[in-house]
Parts: C-alpha cells; structure tokens; sequence
C-alpha cells in the first residue's frame, strides 16, 4: 500500500484511499505537494515522517499520527490516540475531536489545534511551536516543556512540572482565533496559556569549586 | 510489546444459541499479531460443559502424555471426582469433571501429579494457550468453534521470562477456579509482592509477573471483594507499567496504569463491549468505522453480566 502510495503520490496530484480499516503506518515518508484522503480510521504512525502532502484522516487515527511533521497539513477528522505529533517540526497537524496521551511530545515547531479533549502529559517536553486545546487538558499539561506555548479553552485537570501560566496578549489570542476560523471553530473565545516556568533551565556550565574561584 | 483483547456480549437471552467468542477473540488477535508471535492465548467463558469443571493441562513430554491422562483421571478419581470426559491434542489435555468437594483441593491434587502443568480449573470457563501465533494456535486447537458469553485473549513478546507454553497468556489464577488475567506491560514489585502471597500459603506456577496479577486479583475476589474494587485496589498496588484485561466467571474488566503506557482502546454497544490494544483489532468483530474510546490513566472498567 506504502509502495503504491509513494507512486502515486507525484506532486499535484490528488489520491483516495478507501477503507484503510485502522491499518498502521499508511501514507508515511512522502515528500511532495499532494493531497491524500483517507475514507476512514487509521492506525499508528499514519501520515509520518511527511514534508509537504495535505492528509486529510476522516476517523480516528491510532498512536503517533503525523510523527515528525516536517511540511504540510494533517487534519482527524474524530479522535487520535497517543502521541499525536510527536517531534513535528513543521506544517500543521488538527484533531478535530479528543486526543490521547502525550500529545505533541517533544515537539519543535509550529501548530498542533485540539479540537475536543487533550489527554494526560500534553506538550511533554515540548521544545517549540503551539498546541491549541478546544475543550479541557488532562493532568500534567505542560510537563517539563522547554519552550512553545499551550493554550486551552477548557478546563486544566493539573499543570506538569515546571509549567506555569500567564497573561494572553491580544495579538496572540487574535493570532489563535484566525488558526481556528480557518478550521470552521469560532465558538473559543478565551484560553489558558501554559509555559514553562524555567526553573529547570540549569545552563550554568561552571563547577563548584570554579564558582568559588571567582 | 504484547497485544491484548477482550469480549463480553451483555444481553444474551436465554434460550439463544451463545456466540463464538473463539472465533471473535481469533478475528482480533490476529490483527495483533505484529505486536507478538512468541505465544498466544485465550480464555473463553461461559458455555456449560456435561460436568461441574473444565479441567487445562499441559504436559512437557510428547511421549508420557498418555501415560500423564491417566495418572490425571486417577488423581481425580482418588479425590472423589468423576471424569466425564477427556480429550487430548498432543500435550494438551481437556478434562470434563463432575466434583462436589474444594475446586482448590483438587487443583492442588492435579498439580502434585506427575508432569502436570495447570492450565486452567473454571466452572464454565477454559484457558487455552499455546507457542507461536493465534492463527497457528487457532488451526492445532480448534478455537474458532468456541461458544461463549465473554473472553480474554492475548499475543507475547516476551520480556520478563521464558517462552514455552506455560510462560503464555492468559495466566490462571492457581488454584481459584474461573479467574485469568491477560496483560501488557512489566511489573517492577512482582518479587515483593509474590514473596508477600508465597508467605501466606499462594503457589505460583511460572517465573511470569503477570501471573501474579491473577493471583492478585483472584485472592482479593475469594475474600469477598467486588470486581471492581480489586481492579481499583490494583492501580496503587501494583507497580510498574500495565494495561491488563481480567476475565471471570460472570465478568469482565481492565486496569490502565498511572502513566498511560500501553496502549487501550474499548468500543462498547448496547450489546458488547470489545476492548483491544488498538483500533485495527477491534475492527475485527466490527465491519464498519466505529467511534471507539482511548482510556487515559489510572482507568478501570469492569463489566459484570
């Protein structure tokens, strides 16, 4: 199926997968302008590994959709399991229902929307870009994150370690209602934004005896 | 990485024919297959058989295996029992039993008995487990024919102990009979605890944590317990990573450990509960796109008929 996939797939061209009955890693490591739509759910690591392609899952996705997005666009229709945008660096990936855990664990750029329920661990070691969560986050949301930004318009169930949050400015909530107009969701108009509070960033490099030595 | 699956159908009218739950828990373990191929296993419950118990041995030597059903129907019958029938397929022995006295005595009985390995003792209920895949396990076992109310089932990869047959899933709970445990994961108390349950008289029969799950649960049930609440009670006591399935004589349930790490999704009707390590297994028993729900942590379920 991957084989054919990647034929297929030459840039501008537009391809249907019928019944994908929640296989795994369909539609991984395709680097073209293309657009991919899948008539169904998906299983793990679907749409991985992409620079470029518009995927479009109508279902659930299994753990790790959209692993280490480079380029492009991902959208679920319905819910995704574990691990949603895991290490994506770039283009955008939209659950339109809940997510599982860990959602974009150690993830490096650009944008992650939510538009049900976040599950536990959300933004785990994030290190850039932004997970926008429309309905509630689970425990520890935030945990250990570096960098990037968490906003969520439902309720917090707790914040990970070392995540705090803060003050909105209007130029980023304006910037986050235009990312969810383009999606159709106008019904958010507030959110909780989640950073890191830094209180792990330990980038002093001297011993102790060098420090005393000062 | 292990794969497990579950079934329980909730409204069976009495009266009509009970469904294949063999051939359910084969169409979604062997979707599952990439998960493990070291050894596979179900247990099936509910159907009656022409007798009080369903009696699972396995014993090691292809050539005394005759000569160990014969010592087994003596066992039973020096115990008082009365075998009803037996059948064996290869090392694998299924007795019908009829006996009035402690299911535990019995157990304890046939577990003396040379080259016996228990597999199962249950009223209504067989544990059915064997190397290699649920398709290969299906076509030496004849699976697929099994009737039932609900099952357990699982495929191994095994991290924390020996690959034989015993070593497979699902693990019974010696010596209390109808209670089976499936699971996914590694348990880092298991010496502590098995030390605890050896001291107060518990005997286990493999080196697997996961057998201990059973134990676990099947000693907290005897005392009285409800399903659920022993299910709960394991979320603290039990540490390590898990995503277990546990079947009984009338229920079924799952337990999710506090850090999410093994996968779980569950697809319930008015009818059935199915419950899989992923979505692809459970399209297995359902034709059509299904909405089915991730469990987070620290979540458990129990479905009692």
């Amino acid at each position: 199926m991957n084989s054919e996939l990647k034929r297929l797939a030459t840039p501008g061209s537009e391809i249907t997968v019928l019944n994908p009955n929640a296989r795994h890693n369909l539609g991984v490591g395709i680097f073209h302008d293309c657009t991919i739509r899948f008539e169904g759910s998906v299983g793990y690591y679907a749409a991985s590994l992409l620079d470029g392609p518009e995927v479009i899952i109508e279902g659930n996705a299994g753990w790790a959709v959209g692993d280490n997005l480079m380029n492009g666009k991902i959208t679920v229709t319905k819910d995704a399991g574990a691990s949603a945008g895991s290490t994506m660096r770039g283009g955008e990936l939209v659950i339109g229902g809940d997510a599982g855990a860990r959602a974009g664990i150690s993830m490096k750029g650009v944008t992650l929307v939510i538009g049900g329920n976040a599950g536990f661990l959300t933004g785990f070691m994030m290190q850039k870009g932004r997970i926008i969560i429309c309905g509630d986050a689970g425990d520890a949301v935030g945990d250990s994150m570096y960098e990037g930004t968490i906003y969520v318009a439902g309720e917090i169930a707790s914040l990970g370690a070392d995540a705090t949050t803060e003050e909105i400015s209007e130029d980023e909530l304006i910037d986050i209602l235009t990312v969810l107009e383009a999606q159709g969701i106008t019904d958010k108009r507030s959110f909780t934004k989640v950073v890191s509070a830094k209180r792990f960033y330990h980038y002093d490099s001297l011993e102790r005896l060098e420090k005393s030595a000062l | 990485m292990c794969g497990v699956s579950g079934i329980l159908h909730k409204n069976l009218a009495a009266g009509d024919g009970l469904p294949s739950i063999g051939d359910q828990l084969i169409r979604m373990l062997e979707p599952l297959t990439h998960r493990g191929r070291d050894s596979s296993g179900v247990t099936i419950v509910g159907e009656r058989p022409d007798g009080d118990m369903i009696v699972r041995i396995w014993t090691e030597s292809a050539r005394e295996a005759e000569d160990v059903l014969v010592r087994v129907e003596e066992t039973i019958q020096r115990a008082g029992g009365v075998v009803c029938s037996s059948r064996r397929t290869e090392q694998f022995l299924r007795l019908v039993v009829n006996f009035e006295g402690e299911p535990s005595e019995l157990a304890a009985d046939l577990l003396e008995t040379p080259g016996v390995a228990l597999h199962s003792i249950g009223h209504t209920s067989e544990v059915i487990k064997d190397v290699g895949t649920p398709v290969a396990m299906d076509q030496r076992h004849s699976i697929g024919g099994i009737r039932g109310t609900h099952g357990i089932g699982h495929v191994r990869m095994a991290t924390e102990s020996r690959v034989d047959v015993n070593h497979a899933h699902p693990f019974w709970a010696y010596p209390f009979p109808d209670v089976s445990v499936v699971h996914n994961g590694q348990l880092t108390n298991y010496h502590k605890l098995r030390r605890m349950y050896e001291d107060q008289g518990h005997h286990f029969q493999t080196g697997n944590d996961s057998e201990l799950i059973a134990v676990y649960l099947a000693d907290k049930l005897a005392r009285g317990e409800g399903l659920d609440d022993a299910l709960q009670a394991s979320l603290n006591d039990l540490d390590g990573t898990f995503t277990y399935l546990v079947a009984t004589r009338d229920g079924l349930g799952y337990a999710k450990d506090q850090w999410s790490a093994k996968p779980l999704v569950t697809m319930e009707t008015d009818d059935v509960i199915a419950i899989a390590s992923e979505e692809i297994a459970l399209r297995g028993v359902f034709d059509q796109e299904i909405d089915r729900v991730e469990p987070q942590k620290s979540e458990v379920m129990t479905w009692l008929l």
